[in-house]
C-alpha cells in the first residue's frame, strides 16, 4: 500500500507520496515478483539479480532530463518549494528522510564507480542550508573528510522521488568502489539512465522528481537532530556537516517522496531488510561457503541470524566473527545468532526451536565486550560503542562433543501441495 | 524572537506558504537550528508545554561530533 497526498495547504500543485517500499509485497513487486512471494525466495532472487553487477548506464542530455523540466536559482527555500513537514513529534525540524544523495571524491573527481549514491539524513535548517548525518563508516564521511583536508566546498545533489530500485541500492551496504547505479541497472535489467548536474559535475537520476544541488560547507559542523530513527527511538543531538542549496530543479506537477520511520516495523524496515542481508550474505560467502542464507533484517543488521554448516567444530562461531568484521557488521552487527543448513533464518519458529534444541548455553553463548557499536542504537554507550553476543545454535561437528544422540523427526513430503495450497490461495483472495 | 527549545533569543521568521495565503508561517532558531510551524500542535511549539527531555539546555559546544574536521593537508 502506497500513501499519496494531494490538496496539501499552501502548496498548490504540489503532492507528497510515502510508503513506496513498505511492505514485502511491494517489495516483490518493485523486482518484477509476484506479491505474495515469500520473503525467502524474495532473498534468493536478490542475490541473482546482484550477479549481473553491473548493469549499463545511459547518459541523457541536461537540457532533455525530466529532472529539470523546471530550473530554480534565485531564491532558494526550501521548505517553500517543496511540501515538507514534520515526521515524528520531537523532531529538530522537517527531515529528508529517502534522499539519494550524490558526492564524488574529490581524489578522484573522475573515478564514476567511487561517486557515491547514498540515503542520510538530512535537516532542514533555514531557507537553503541543510545539517547532514554523515557517521564514519558511510561513504559520503570519505568524501567530506577528503575536501575537508583541503578546506574545499564538497558538491552534491539530493535526489528524490527517484527510481525505487536506486532508493533501494543507495541504502545498501556495498563495497566503497561499486556503482549504486550500476547495481539498480543490473537490477532493473535496463539502463539506469543519468545526467549531469547543472551546478557541478555529479551524474544524477534523470528522471528524479527533486533535485537539490548545493556544497557541503568545509570544515563546519553545526547541531543537528534529534530525529526518530530506525531503531524506534530518537536519536541524540549532535554536531554535524551542513550544507547550501544552491539549485532547486523538479519535473512539472513534482511529486515529494519522503519516508515515515516509527517504532519497527514502518516503511525503512522493508526498505532495509533484504538490501542489509544480501551484502552481507555475499561478503560472508566470499571465504565461508558453508554459509547457506542470512537474515540481518532487524533494524539494518543490528540482529542477524545466519544459517550455516559447521566444517569443523566450532566454526559457526568464526562465521559470526567474519560477520562482525564485514564493513557493515563491525558496528551493526551486535546480536548474532547462528543456525544450522537445515534452517530458514526468515522463519522466526525455526529459529526459536534451534535455540531450544541446540544451544548448550555454557558453551554456544559468548559476549564480547567493548566493541564498536551502532551510534543510533540506544544501547551504544558512549554513542559509537558496544557488545557482541553470539549464540551458535548449530549442529556441533568433530572435535566438539556432538549432541547427545537425537533423531529428528522428519518433515512430511509437502512440496507438491503447497503450490496448490497458495494458488487455491490467491484464487479466494480475488474473489 | 525566542526560540521554542533553547529559549535564546536567536529565531526568526524564515518562511511562509508559497501560495501567499497566510496558511502558515515557519520559524529557525540559528543558535540550535530549531525549526517550527505556527499551525502544529500547542504541544510542540509551545515551551512551557514541551516534554523537558527534547528541550535544549546545554552549550552548543557540549555536543558531540560524530566526524572530527581533519588536520588541514599542506
Ligand atoms: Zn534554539
Amino acid at each position: 500500500m502506497n500513501i499519496y497526498i494531494e490538496n496539501i495547504k499552501g502548496h498548490p500543485g504540489k503532492s507528497v507520496a510515502l510508503n513506496v517500499h513498505g511492505s514485502w509485497a511491494n517489495i516483490a513487486v518493485m523486482m518484477g515478483m509476484d506479491k505474495n512471494t515469500p520473503v525467502k525466495e524474495q532473498f534468493f532472487n536478490f542475490l541473482g539479480a546482484w550477479d549481473k553487477y553491473p548493469g549499463e548506464i545511459k547518459f541523457i542530455d541536461k537540457d532533455k532530463a525530466p529532472c529539470h523540466e523546471v530550473v530554480i536559482k534565485d531564491n532558494i527555500n526550501i521548505v517553500e518549494m517543496l511540501p515538507m513537514f514534520r515526521i515524528n513529534k520531537w523532531d529538530a525540524g522537517c527531515f529528508f528522510s529517502k534522499a539519494s544523495v550524490v558526492t564524488k571524491d574529490p581524489y578522484e573527481p573522475d573515478n564514476f564507480d567511487t561517486q557515491n549514491v547514498g540515503t542520510y539524513r538530512m535537516q532542514v535548517m533555514g531557507k537553503d542550508l541543510v545539517g547532514i548525518q554523515a557517521l564514519g563508516f558511510h561513504d559520503i564521511a570519505r568524501h567530506i573528510t577528503h575536501a575537508e583536508e583541503t578546506n574545499k566546498p564538497l558538491p552534491i545533489a539530493v535526489c528524490l522521488g527517484v527510481d525505487p530500485v536506486l532508493t533501494f541500492m543507495a541504502s545498501t551496504p556495498i563495497n566503497y568502489d561499486q556503482s549504486e547505479y550500476k547495481f539498480a541497472a543490473a537490477i532493473n535489467g535496463i539502463p539506469m539512465e543519468l545526467t549531469k548536474a547543472l551546478t557541478s559535475d555529479l551524474d544524477i537520476p534523470a528522471n528524479a522528481e527533486y533535485v537539490l544541488e548545493g556544497e557541503i560547507l568545509p570544515r563546519v559542523r553545526v547541531p543537528e537532530g534529534p530525529f526518530g530513527e530506525f531503531p524506534g527511538s530518537y536519536s541524540g543531538m549532535r554536531l554535524q556537516s551542513q550544507f547550501r542549496v544552491k539549485c532547486i530543479t523538479h519535473r512539472k506537477a513534482p511529486i515529494f517522496e519522503n519516508l515515515f520511520m516509527g517504532r519497527p516495523w514502518t516503511e525503512i524496515d522493508y526498505l532495509m531488510g533484504l538490501n542489509t542481508c544480501v551484502p552481507l550474505y555475499k561478503q560472508l560467502k566470499e571465504t565461508m561457503p558453508e554459509v547457506v542464507a542470512v537474515n540481518a533484517m532487524y533494524q539494518h543488521g543490528l540482529t542477524a541470524i545466519i544459517s550455516t554448516g559447521n566444517r569443523f567444530g566450532g566454526y559457526a562461531k568464526s562465521v559470526a566473527f567474519r560477520l562482525a568484521s564485514t564493513p557493515h557488521g563491525i558496528s551493526y552487527c551486535k546480536n548474532i545468532i547462528l543456525v544450522g543448513p537445515d534452517v530458514d533464518p526468515f522463519n522466526l519458529e525455526q529459529v526459536m526451536w534451534s535455540l531450544s534444541a541446540r544451544v548448550r548455553p555454557a558453551k554456544d553463548v559468548i559476549v564480547i565486550p567493548n566493541t564498536p557499536g551502532m551510534p543510533l542504537d540506544p544501547t551504544s554507550e558512549p554513542a559509537g560503542m558496544g557488545a557482541k553476543f553470539i549464540v551458535d545454535a548449530t549442529q556441533p561437528a568433530a572435535p566438539d562433543l556432538i549432541l547427545r544422540d537425537t533423531r529428528l523427526i522428519d518433515n512430511p513430503d509437502s512440496k507438491g501441495f503447497e503450490k496448490i495450497i497458495a494458488d487455491l490461495q490467491k484464487a479466494a483472495t480475488k474473489k | 524572537m525566542k526560540c521554542v527549545r533553547c529559549l535564546h533569543d536567536t529565531a526568526a521568521k524564515f518562511a511562509e506558504a508559497p501560495d501567499k495565503s497566510g496558511a502558515w508561517e515557519m520559524y529557525a532558531c540559528s543558535r540550535c537550528n530549531f525549526t517550527w510551524r505556527n499551525t502544529e500542535e500547542p504541544e510542540v511549539i509551545t515551551p512551557e508545554l514541551r516534554d523537558k527531555n527534547f528541550q535544549f539546555t546545554q552549550e552548543v559546544s557540549d555536543l558531540q561530533i560524530l566526524v572530527p574536521v581533519p588536520p588541514l593537508k599542506k
